[in-house]
């Protein structure tokens, strides 16, 4: 046979740069039942669909060279449900997938060919940090300077998933993406506790300075925890789902379920007639959206407002709905961080949003006013005037203040439900404010101020001044959505929004 | 076990307690209602656990970051 040698050296090669880094932490990982990176991107991709770019990938420093297989990261392209996506998984085995120079070309490789080809980017990332000495001195961290890479125009989706300890580079990742998941038990933070503790000289717990429930919780820079690498990487198949390949699409159309609005006959029970119960939202988007189609984000985070994907009628929609049951649905500034980042994304991937709205107003107080309110409610606004995507509003019961702006009063198409109630406050404390009356003091004088604020302020008033468009039977909500969707196609540009925010933050 | 502290989200004034003292709770379960912005708002479990104490009685005002209540999980 001719390239006996080369054929056998190939091979060779191959299968030693496969089997990655240290044999000890691959032991460790099965053990521990965390899957390694070769295992991450089987198990997310289509089956056979892996193209590897960079195997043969090495440290640049002669002596590390034999330990850095793919120089600590696994790159290419593969399929999810049959379409292209591009690939970073960091090898913890390699190095603890420590970010060095090579590692960063195959980076921006994998970078550019999303971008300029139009296909999403999936960062399953875990890193130590920078590598040392890599990195160390003026020579080494001034080179990791590099062009364009914090320069991003949302031309595809990109996705993170935060595996294990994620210190740095994966850490930037995560921070630039669309959609961040975490698996529980992983950590994701700038620097790592190691770090931490001799800079700041104080021991720091790791789960405590970047676990799950802080990321999704408090600082909401995370949208999903789950507790398998299994489960994150089926959430990141589920969220590709509702996603064009790149902005230059709409989003993908699906069938609609059997048994998809069998529940909108039930509205009337979720919702109470007493405008000062609550009842969970989420429960009214289960019931309009296409069955089993609702896909929360950062439900966790400022969950007086729920976001999320789901499908009416098989089109992608944005759902943005203030949910009585956590604060009344009194939105504070986590709420408005949370609606603009969504707006964002949304706006920027051609989907429309849809409102359900049913809040006394934002939450005001000290605790609001030192987070900047004020700021966060204008950011939230200034999102919704740069959407070019269809906006579409419910108004379920009440809405108030500048937070009926906010919260759908200026969407493209208004239905209030015959429960609507809208005003510039809710009347018994607009009773407290114009008249200094309690309900207390004199009940009765009271009641017949309340119902004199009271008045004017029902759909009917709102539907007088055709400042909403229609008045609906909330059974009849399903469908009115669905046929407003299909009236407001972005039918003169192929579906596709004018991105005025594609280059806006990731954080707010 | 672990003592955990249920904490109120949203100043406001104690309407009702929703469970009593020694009872099982799933994680967003209401455990006291309190009333603010003119609304009923319950104050949920963060976690499963079992209620030990009530701290807060119906007339009493809350403020943001106050504990209501302790739960054991």
């Amino acid at each position: 046979m001719t390239f006996e040698r080369e054929i056998a050296e190939h091979t060779h090669r191959r299968t030693k740069a496969r089997a990655m880094g240290s044999k000890r932490k691959l032991e460790e990982f099965a053990a521990a039942g965390i899957l390694n990176a070769r295992q991450r991107i089987t198990t997310l991709l289509d089956e056979g669909s892996f193209q590897e770019v960079g195997l043969f990938a090495v440290s640049e420093r002669p002596e590390d060279a034999d330990r850095s297989p793919g120089d600590g990261v696994v790159t290419g392209y593969g399929r999810v449900d049959g379409r292209e996506i591009a690939i970073i998984a960091y090898d913890f085995t390699a190095l603890g997938a420590s970010s060095a120079p090579v590692a960063s070309q195959k980076f921006q490789h994998i970078r550019k060919v999303s971008i300029s080809r139009g296909i999403p980017m999936v960062v399953l990332g875990e890193a130590g940090g920078a590598r040392i000495p890599d990195v160390m001195g003026a020579r080494g961290i001034a080179r990791t300077r590099s062009h364009q890479v914090y320069d991003r125009r949302r031309q595809s989706p990109w996705i993170t998933a935060i595996l294990g300890q994620s210190y740095g580079s994966s850490s930037w990742k995560a921070a630039m993406s669309d959609f961040v998941l975490m698996r529980k038990g992983a950590v994701l933070a700038v620097s790592s506790p190691k770090v931490t503790a001799v800079a700041i000289s104080e021991e720091v717990d790791p789960e405590d300075l970047g676990g799950w429930r802080l990321r999704t919780e408090t600082t909401g820079e995370v949208d999903q925890a789950y507790a398998t690498d299994q489960e994150v990487l089926a959430a990141i198949r589920r969220f590709l789902g509702y996603m064009p390949s790149n902005a230059n699409e709409p989003p993908p159309r699906a069938p609609v379920p059997a048994g998809s609005g069998d529940d909108m006959a039930r509205i009337l029970e979720i919702v109470p007639a007493q405008r000062e119960r609550v009842y969970d939202v989420r429960k009214v988007i289960e019931a309009i959206v296409d069955k089993g189609s609702f896909f929360p984000i950062k439900e966790r985070f400022a969950k007086v407002l729920s976001c999320g994907l789901g499908r009416i009628d098989g089109r992608v929609v944005g759902l943005i709905a203030s949910n009585p049951i956590f604060k009344g649905g009194a939105l504070d500034p986590q709420a408005c961080r949370k609606a603009t980042s969504f707006i964002v994304m949304c706006d920027s991937f051609n989907i429309p949003l849809v409102f359900l709205t049913d809040t006394p107003g934002f939450l005001v107080g000290i605790d609001g006013e030192k987070l900047g309110l004020a700021g966060q409610i204008m950011n939230f606004n200034h999102a919704l005037e740069m959407a070019t995507v269809p906006k579409l509003a419910v108004i379920m019961r009440k809405s108030y203040g500048q937070a009926y702006i906010n919260m759908g009063g200026s969407a493209d198409e208004i239905a209030a439900w015959f429960s609507a109630d809208v005003s510039f406050m809710d009347p018994a404390a607009a009773v407290n404010v114009l008249h200094g009356i309690k309900r207390n003091d004199d009940p009765a004088r009271f009641e017949d101020l309340r119902e004199e604020l009271s008045r004017n302020t029902g759909p009917y008033d709102l539907a007088a001044g055709f400042l909403a468009q229609d008045v609906i039977d909330p059974r009849e909500t399903r469908s009115w959505l669905a046929r407003m969707l299909a009236v407001h196609e972005l039918r003169s540009t192929g579906g596709i929004s004018r991105h005025n925010m594609a280059t806006w933050p990731y954080n707010f | 076990m672990k003592r955990i502290e249920v904490i109120a989200e949203t100043p406001g004034s104690v309407l009702r307690h929703d469970i009593g003292i020694g009872d099982s709770v799933a994680e967003d379960d209401a455990i006291i209602t309190i009333e603010s912005m003119k609304m009923e708002i319950p104050i949920a479990a963060p976690v499963d656990g079992r209620v030990v104490e009530i701290l807060v009685q119906p007339g009493d005002a809350v403020a943001t970051g106050q504990p209501v209540a302790i739960l054991e999980a």
